[in-house]
Parts: structure tokens; C-alpha cells; sequence
């Protein structure tokens, strides 16, 4: 309840700022990259942590006016063991509100939700994430730089030990080639999330993304 | 109220009185040459002397006073009293030793008695304009030394305190010379401010030689109006800063070590991939790529265009230079000469 009540507080300040300020303009980004996640929680099993990797693929839209952007994404892939004994899909929803207060820092907020799926049972995360993220630009306009870092202003999981503390960070460059509609972006990004009995899944992925439109 | 027009009255009554007392000397100098031409010499002779006693608030100028001198000269031959007669032409000769009675005025008894004293009265003198403005080197101060008989002078210019300045004469004056002085010292720069003495003296001074005469010279130099230099024009930068090239580099650098580092910071003992090093290796190549992009480069039409403004100001002040230097020479000095006196003894 508390969380759709900021989303729809969020939206109407959105909505008014993109009122105020004049048109907003829309971007969208797809990406494909590959992921690895070690588990060493308790429930992951005692035999060790549990190592999966596999391809994943994502969107993202978002609505962008003068300083402000909103925007919604979706991931999706089927990791696996390396045995292939082990197989879970994995799904990833955020939601985000971003201001950029000076052109090179973009402060964002939102609600995050990644979903580990197997045949049986559904190990769900749900955390809102305070994202700060520093640009660069390394040959101005066409080639930046960035590094973001977010921590969870809350979190919750269905597993029985609950969840710690959650935070992430993502680095990466951005090609904007000239006189294109388009844009090229290679990040890295690494998650952990702990849980309060012990140990935490830790989610590391590369990812080759082209965005479309925006700012 | 009452004290203003107090004083008002008293001013008036000052000056008025100083106007009677210097109408008085010229009115008994008009008196006495009518007595003279009626023949009446004694009086004209009390008359005349009384026109001379004033004191120099209500005195003569100096042409009445020699006008002055020359009836009363004459007045005393007439009553027989050639020494006085002389005497007044003797005052005559020191006022002006280029002074002559007028011969259709004056009986040949009175003019050669003149031509005597004159002879026998060795003086000399200067005049110099009251006012005179000048450039230096282009024009001149003009002084005219006179002289009863013939003269051996030394004409010099000295500061007010004794320190000489330049000779500008030296030689004979047989009636009259002209000198002149360009307003430069002697080291060939114009005078500068201040109080100078132009002073005539004898080469060989004697006790019955005449007396030395001065000027005092109040100069003023007064500086001509230069041009002010031309701003210097806003250039162009001709090459790129450096500052862009290390941004980037370090931008890509940065970004790529965070990259690398990243594990460490968010989940510190945790096994991580090699993903993050090619991530971090693109990243920072993409930085050098930056640094090369963006190296300081000459900007040639900047430069170019930096040359052709830079000419065109060189002239300018090239221009101002020379205009500046033309009017500095024409430096201009106003020369304003006290009255001539005779020299003390000892001074320059």
C-alpha cells in the first residue's frame, strides 16, 4: 500500500514537472548481456554456493523531460549451473524516478523487484533502491563514462532468513555516434544482497545495450 | 548689512585714492612740459621733479619717465644748472640706454648735451616680451640687450638658485643685439618648470662700468596631449588546452578502475568474474581514445586570424608611437618675464 502510494506521489510530481517544463521525450533502451550469480545462503544448500550463469535480456522505457525522467524495465534469462544440474529463471522489474540536478549526476529512486524461478518455488526480492550515478563525458557528446552506485532504502524476501542489506554499483561507457539516432552502451554492474542469517547472492553482469531517443 | 557696505565704501575709497595719486604724477608731468613750453622753468623744473618723486605704487611708466627726464634735463640747461641737467640724463641713459630725445622737441644744446652724458654713461639692458609661449627647438625666446656705447657682455641663463643653464651670448653689443633662447638646457632638453634669471653682464666688470641687469623667467612647460596606446585586441586561443585530453583520459580511467574495483567496494570477499576487467579495459581504452581525440592542436584559422588582428594593432601603435614622439618634440614652454632689474653684485 505504502509503495503504491509513492509511486502514484512520484508520478504526479513527474507529471507536473513534465507540465511545467514542456514536452517530454521518450526513450527506450534493449539490452542483452550475460550474467553470473553465486548463492551462498543457507538455503541455497550446504554443500557449497551455488554458481549459475547464463544469457539474459532486458527493455526499458522511459519518459524524459527538462531534468526529470521516468522510467519502467524488465529483464528476463534462464541461468544454469555449469553442470547444467540446476536451472532457474530469472526476472528483473524496476520502476524509476530520476532527477538530474547537474548535467553530469542523475539521482534516481524506485522500487525494484528481481524474481529467481524454478519449477517449484519462487525466491522473490523486493527493495527500494537510492541510485546516484556520475557521468563523464570523455570525447564531449559522443563518448561518456559512468559509475553508478545504489543502496536499498528497504527490502524484503520470501525467503524464511529475510533480507539484509542490499546494495549494487554499475560502471560503463556510452557511444552516442554522431549524427544517430541511437546509442551504444557496455556496462558492468555487480549486486549483493544479504541475508540476515548469513551469506548473500551476489548477482554480477556484463551487458551491451542500444537506447533510442531521450536526452 | 551694515559692516558690507562698510567695507564696500572703504574699498572704493582705497582705490580711488590710489587712482588720484597716479593721475597726479602723469597730470604734473603734463603740467610741467606746459610750464616748459611757457618758458617758466623753475616751475616747470618743481613740477617735473615732483612728478618723478612718486613712489613706485603711483610712479611713472617707464616711457613717461623718460619723457619725464628728458624735459626736466632740458629744463635745468635752460636755468643753468648743467649738472642737474646731466644728472637727469644720466638717470635717463641707466633707464633706457636706447633712448633719444626727440630733435624736433629738443634745441641741439639740449640733444648734444645728451650725446654727451650718453657717451660718458656706459649701461646696458635687457628686454624680454612679458609673455611669451613657444616650442621648444622650433621657436625662441627673443631678449634684446641694449647698450649706450659699445659693450663687451656675457648673456647667460641660471636657475633661480645660481646654478647656470646655458650662455646664450657672448661678445660685443655695439646699440643693440637680439638674443635668443630655444627653451632647451644645455644638455638639449626643453627647461623645465620653474623660475630662471636671464641676466646681462659686463665680460670685464669695473667699478665705472655699467651694472649688470636681469630678467627674472617664469617657465612653464606645458605638455602636449599624446595619444592613448590602442587596447590590446582579444586573440583567439591558437592552440586547445591541454585540460580537455587529461579529463577525458582520466573520465575513462576512472571509470574503468571503478569497473575493475567494483566487487571490492559493493560486495567485498566475494568471488568475481573477469567480466569486469574487459568492461574496465574498455572503458579505459576508450579514455586514451579520448586523451588522443582531444590533444592540444594548433587552430590554424584561429592563428591566422590572431596574425592578421595582431599586424593590424602593431601598426597602430607603431602609429601612436610616432604621432606621440612628433608632439613630445613639440613640447611647448610659456615664458612669462618679470620686470628688469639691475643684478646684484655677486649673483650669476
Amino acid at each position: 500500500m505504502r509503495t503504491i502510494g509513492l509511486i502514484g506521489i512520484l508520478t504526479l510530481v513527474a507529471a507536473s514537472a513534465a507540465h511545467s517544463q514542456g514536452r517530454p521525450t521518450l526513450a527506450f533502451r534493449g539490452d542483452a548481456g550475460f550474467v553470473w550469480v553465486r548463492n551462498d545462503t543457507t538455503a541455497a544448500g550446504a554443500a557449497g554456493p551455488v554458481r549459475l550463469r547464463g544469457p539474459m535480456f532486458g527493455c526499458e522505457g522511459r519518459v524524459v523531460f527538462n531534468g526529470f525522467s521516468l522510467g519502467v524495465g524488465l529483464s528476463s534469462g534462464t541461468l544454469q549451473t555449469a553442470d547444467q544440474a540446476v536451472k532457474r529463471d530469472l526476472i528483473e522489474g524496476r520502476l524509476v524516478v530520476a532527477a538530474r540536478p547537474v548535467p553530469w549526476l542523475e539521482m534516481s529512486v524506485g522500487p525494484f523487484v528481481r524474481a529467481y524461478v524454478t519449477d517449484t518455488v519462487t525466491e522473490r526480492w523486493v527493495f527500494w533502491q537510492a541510485r546516484a550515478r556520475v557521468e563523464a563525458p570523455i570525447v564531449t557528446a559522443s563518448l561518456t563514462s559512468y559509475v553508478e552506485l545504489w543502496r536499498a532504502l528497504s527490502s524484503d524476501v520470501n525467503l524464511v532468513a529475510g533480507a539484509g542489506r542490499v546494495q549494487g554499483g554499475e560502471a560503463g561507457v556510452v557511444y552516442r555516434p554522431p549524427q544517430r539516432p541511437f546509442w551504444l552502451r557496455l556496462s558492468y554492474r555487480l549486486d549483493d544482497a544479504a541475508v540476515r542469517a548469513r551469506g548473500s547472492e551476489t548477482l554480477e553482469a556484463i551487458s551491451l545495450a542500444i537506447m533510442v531517443g531521450g536526452s | 548689512m551694515v559692516p558690507t557696505s562698510l567695507f564696500l565704501a572703504l574699498s572704493l575709497l582705497l582705490c580711488g585714492a590710489r587712482l588720484v595719486r597716479a593721475q597726479s604724477a602723469s597730470d604734473l608731468l603734463g603740467q610741467g612740459v606746459r610750464r616748459y613750453q611757457a618758458l617758466e622753468y623753475d616751475a616747470a623744473a618743481a613740477l617735473l621733479e615732483r612728478s618723478l618723486a612718486r613712489d613706485s605704487a603711483a610712479a611713472l611708466p617707464d616711457s613717461l619717465r623718460a619723457k619725464a627726464l628728458t624735459y626736466l634735463a632740458a629744463t635745468e640747461l635752460f636755468r643753468s644748472q648743467r649738472d642737474s641737467a646731466m644728472g637727469a640724463f644720466r638717470q635717463l641713459v641707466l633707464l633706457n640706454p636706447r633712448y633719444r630725445p626727440d630733435e624736433l622737441i629738443f634745441p641741439p644744446q639740449v640733444t648734444n648735451l645728451f650725446q654727451e652724458v650718453r657717451r660718458a654713461t656706459r649701461a646696458i639692458a635687457v628686454a624680454v616680451p612679458p609673455v611669451t609661449e613657444l616650442r621648444a627647438r622650433s621657436d625662441s625666446l627673443p631678449a634684446r640687450v641694449l647698450a649706450s656705447s659699445l659693450a663687451d657682455v656675457v648673456v647667460t641663463l641660471a636657475h633661480e638658485d645660481g646654478t647656470p643653464l646655458r650662455e646664450l651670448y657672448r661678445g660685443p653689443v655695439a646699440d643693440s643685439l637680439l638674443v635668443k633662447w630655444d627653451g632647451l638646457t644645455a644638455g638639449g632638453t626643453p627647461a623645465d618648470d620653474g623660475r630662471y634669471i636671464l641676466q646681462v653682464t659686463p665680460r670685464i666688470p669695473t667699478a665705472d662700468g655699467p651694472r649688470a641687469r636681469q630678467v627674472v623667467l617664469d617657465v612653464k612647460k606645458v605638455m602636449p596631449d599624446t595619444l592613448a596606446w590602442p587596447p590590446e585586441p582579444t586573440f583567439l586561443p591558437e592552440r586547445t588546452s591541454t585540460g580537455p585530453a587529461f579529463r577525458s583520459l582520466a573520465a575513462g580511467l576512472l571509470a574503468g578502475a571503478a569497473a575493475v574495483v567494483l566487487p571490492s567496494i559493493v560486495a567485498p570477499g566475494k568471488d568475481a568474474s573477469g567480466a569486469r576487467f574487459a568492461v574496465g579495459a574498455t572503458v579505459g581504452v576508450a579514455g586514451f581514445v579520448g586523451f588522443f581525440a582531444r590533444k592540444p592542436r594548433v587552430l590554424e584559422a584561429n592563428a591566422r586570424a590572431n596574425a592578421s588582428q595582431r599586424d593590424a594593432w602593431k601598426k597602430k601603435l607603431d602609429a601612436v608611437r610616432t604621432e606621440n614622439a612628433a608632439r613630445l618634440r613639440t613640447t611647448r614652454l610659456v615664458v612669462r618675464a618679470g620686470p628688469e632689474t639691475i643684478a646684484d653684485r655677486g649673483s650669476p
